[in-house]
């Protein structure tokens, strides 16, 4: 058995995660009971506890909410080792979700595992930020953020990493629910938090050899788009932890979840809105759009991404945009997704994206629209003859 | 119909074919990087014998190949020549395939060409030991077999991450006699430096061929020896197209096109050559000689034709070639032997002068095209090897569209048994198609000082 690389875990199911996906509510924000009166059945509580049974016996000390915030969960894994440090409502709220987790910070745990989608993500953020790393078990109707284990069974591999925890930076990405049962999909990076990966899991072994450290990639990128920065030339960085470090590497500052410009070495504007953007585009008409790929999809123009408008995109010009991100994320991102709001432009970035993954390096990733399946070989004479063996 | 076009062990060329005989004007010379003067044979004669630096030099058009090199170069030459009939009916191109399969050498490439050459001449000159790098193994590999035979010493220095995560290259190595080290080692001062400053470095290829250089010039009876890029490679290569040239003219026939991979250069040159030399000297003007690398390492299709080092810290003379730049590392491509920051300086000549043309491209549509050729042709290529395929292909492919009966020639520089585990990363979907910014690198460049 190996030495688990988290001693105390904080577990918080949120009961009601992924109901509204079975009865096609494009999610369960505020609608659990219509859900519930549709004959949807709480799966998370199960969920949970097959993704927390294989820890049973490892010697992880647990803390959790009672009932079936977390409680019935570990007891249904077969941990006998569990505190209940916190008495939800009946029903629960995201007001139970955030206190327990405040109370699991109090307590000393070294991770929260949460049970949940993007919704149940958001309030764990909300709470705790980056003090602590925090892990989801899939069990929402979306779960478009990066801190989610591929599958319940992988929860487990991480946590019974040997070693010191491989910790990343990973986005909380919040989906406009209203606006989605509407047809329209917007999406926003709504925090950043730490999440432990294990890149054996998700990487060729050479690539790890290799590319492994995403701090250094980080670094890498930002030393790259510093140096590429040209004279007069104004420069839009979208947000993120990677289009932090060209700023990091310019020694300024930068707005984590929001839009900043640089020219010529100096801020000339932080968090700007689409008008703040349009107005400085007035008077640097030359610029650069830099973003990077957002969350676990793959995103890299959300449709209510506000800033990016579709005005502002034509006025920088498409091929102006300059993608980033380190390689340990397109790993994990088979597909890149482009939705700027207007068809002809989405047309115009093509089938590939170039994504700059370090200094002077550089992927090309296939462009897939939302809920398009993977591209298939491009080339046609992959297609000539095998494609029925699939 | 034939499949194979064989020649017999009597056939085979008796004499390299030296390029440069046919330049309109000699190669630039190499500089030694302290002076930047050029370099004179003492300058290299601390590593390499006093013959081979004289083929690196050479004018006459022809070196004869000694009976005792030809004699081990029997156990696996002439190579066949292959008719890709199935692969052409899989296209349905009126284009007619050949290809050159140098896979069935002991080591599985075509490294052995030039790796039983350079034993026997350090032999003859009384060395009794050879250090070279090596970075998956296929030149490891093949020196081994060839010092081997010669009853020579030999040490590899092979980049560490291959070394524990391919097992086989060096087990390869140990049958046939070789020191397999994995670089950084302790044995070298530049090595003990490296692990200083990092003692968990997965190592380099610009990190191994200092320790093997290191490694020459401190002990008297060893030399040093490369396995491509150099003009006395690209001559010892040689033998590939003057085969399959003699193998085309026994059935009547001439390339249209003429395709090999290129990472230093060297199987290029060995299949081009012969095929370029006709072009210079008038005889087939319009042969299209097409050399394809990748686009995570475009050294000829983007890199700068200047004089660079041949090395990573700079230790080697200074080259004319094109170039990314010496401090550029290239990206994990599994296409191990495509990963140098430079090219031969006379296949870099020939794309200069418009003899031949580059094209690069990327690791996915490679691999789509290594899986064609392994359903309709049977053979397993190298992930090296299939960069040449994949352009192979893409001919044939416009011929379809254009209707025209080209003849294609390209060369499979070895099998891709020891490469699986890439074939299993492009099906898991974990293959990076690999590219150059070219732009921003021009960006990044363009704001550092100019250096005279």
């Amino acid at each position: 058995m190996n030495v688990p690389a988290f001693r105390k875990i904080g577990v918080v199911v949120n009961p009601v995660a992924g109901l509204g996906g079975r009865v096609g509510l494009k999610g369960t924000d505020g609608l659990a009971a219509r859900a519930l009166a549709l004959g949807a059945e709480p799966l998370a509580p199960r969920r949970a506890a097959q993704a927390i049974g294989p820890l049973s016996g490892s010697g992880v000390e647990f803390v959790t909410a009672s009932g079936f915030m977390g409680e019935f969960s570990l007891r249904e894994a077969g941990i006998l080792d569990l505190y209940c440090l916190y008495e939800p409502d009946d029903p629960s709220s995201a007001d139970d979700t955030r206190a327990v987790c405040r109370a699991f910070l109090a307590a000393g745990a070294d991770l929260i595992l949460f049970c949940g989608g993007d919704g149940t993500a958001r309030d764990v953020a909300d709470a705790v930020g980056t003090a602590i790393p925090i892990l989801g078990i899939p069990a929402g109707v979306k779960m478009y953020s990066s801190v989610f284990a591929l599958d319940p069974g992988a929860v487990s591999r991480i946590i019974l990493t040997e070693g010191p925890p491989h910790l990343t930076d990973a986005e909380v990405i919040d989906v406009n629910e209203e606006a989605y049962r509407g047809g329209e999909f917007q999406t926003e990076l709504h925090a950043v938090v730490r999440t432990p990966s294990a890149p054996g899991l998700v990487q060729a072994a050479k690539q790890v050899f290799e590319e492994a450290d995403e701090e250094r990639a980080r670094n890498a990128i930002g030393a790259f788009i510093a140096d590429a920065m040209r004279p007069n030339v104004l420069y839009v960085l979208g947000p993120g932890t990677t289009t932090a470090a060209i700023t990091d590497k310019l020694g300024l500052g930068k707005t984590l979840l929001g839009f900043d410009a640089v020219l010529d070495g100096r801020l000339i504007g932080t968090d700007l809105t689409e008008s703040d953007l349009l107005a400085l585009l007035d008077h640097h008409p030359e610029a650069r759009l830099v973003l990077s790929v957002i969350g676990a999809q793959g995103f890299i123009l959300g449709r209510g991404t506000q800033v990016c408008s579709p005005e502002v995109l034509s006025r920088i010009g498409i091929d102006r945009l300059i993608m980033i991100a380190t390689p340990g994320k397109l790993a994990r991102t088979p597909l890149l997704h482009v939705d700027t709001g207007d068809s002809v432009l989405d047309r115009a970035v093509g089938k590939f994206v170039r994504v700059i993954t370090g200094y002077g390096t550089a992927q090309r990733k296939p462009v897939g629209l939302i809920g398009d399946d993977p591209i298939e070989p491009c080339h046609e004479e992959s297609r000539l003859a095998w494609k029925k063996e699939g | 119909m034939q499949n194979k076009i064989h020649l017999d062990e009597e056939q085979m060329p008796r004499r390299w074919y030296n390029i440069q005989a046919d330049l309109p004007s000699p190669l630039d010379p190499p500089l030694n990087p302290k002076t930047g003067k050029p370099a004179t044979p003492g300058d290299l004669s601390a590593i390499f014998p006093m013959e081979l630096i004289r083929q690196e030099m050479a004018s006459e058009r022809f070196i004869d190949i000694p009976e005792e090199v030809m004699d081990i170069l029997r156990i696996w030459r002439p190579s066949p020549l292959y008719r890709a009939r199935r692969l052409e009916q899989h296209l349905k191109t009126p284009a007619k395939i050949y290809y050159k399969y140098e896979g069935l050498s002991p080591a599985g490439s075509h490294k052995p060409n030039t790796a039983v050459p350079q034993a026997f001449y350090n032999r003859e000159a009384g060395i009794e030991r050879l250090a070279t790098e090596t970075g998956a193994g296929q030149w490891g590999s093949a020196l081994a077999f060839a010092t081997a035979h010669f009853e020579m010493e030999c040490t590899v220095y092979m980049v560490r991450a291959s070394y524990d995560q391919k097992p086989y290259r060096k087990l390869m190595m140990q049958v046939w006699g070789a020191e397999c080290h994995p670089s950084p080692t302790n044995l070298t001062a530049s090595g003990r430096a490296v692990l200083e400053r990092d003692p968990d470095t997965p190592g380099s290829l610009g990190i191994a061929i200092s320790e093997a250089v290191e490694d020459a010039a401190t002990h008297a009876n060893t030399n040093y020896s490369l396995g491509s890029v150099l003009n006395h490679v690209c001559l010892h290569q040689t033998v590939i197209g003057l085969e399959a040239r003699e193998q085309l003219a026994s059935i009547e026939e001439y390339p249209d096109v003429v395709i090999g991979c290129v990472g230093g250069g060297s199987n290029f040159a060995g299949t081009a050559f012969p095929f370029a030399g006709d072009k210079l000297k008038g005889s087939h003007p319009d042969v299209d000689i097409i050399g394809v690398e990748p686009a995570a390492c475009p050294t000829l299709t983007k890199g700068l034709y200047a004089y660079d080092y041949g090395d990573e810290a700079g230790l080697t003379p200074m080259l004319m070639m094109y170039t990314l730049g010496h401090d550029f590392v290239p990206p994990a491509i599994h296409a191990g032997g495509l990963r140098y920051h430079g090219d031969s300086p006379l296949v870099s000549r020939l794309v200069r002068d418009g003899v031949a043309r580059a094209v690069s491209v990327y690791q996915n549509e490679v691999f789509d095209a290594a899986q064609t050729f392994a359903r309709t042709e049977g053979i397993i290529p190298a992930p090296e090897a299939a960069h040449a395929i994949r352009t192979a292909i893409d001919v044939a492919l416009e011929c379809r569209k254009t209707g025209e009966a080209k003849t294609i020639l390209f060369n499979n520089s070895g099998h891709g048994h020891f490469d699986l585990t890439s074939y299993e990363a492009y099906y898991a979907g974990r293959l990076p198609d690999y590219d150059y910014p070219e732009d921003l690198i021009r960006d990044a460049l363009s704001r550092l000082p100019k250096v005279a």
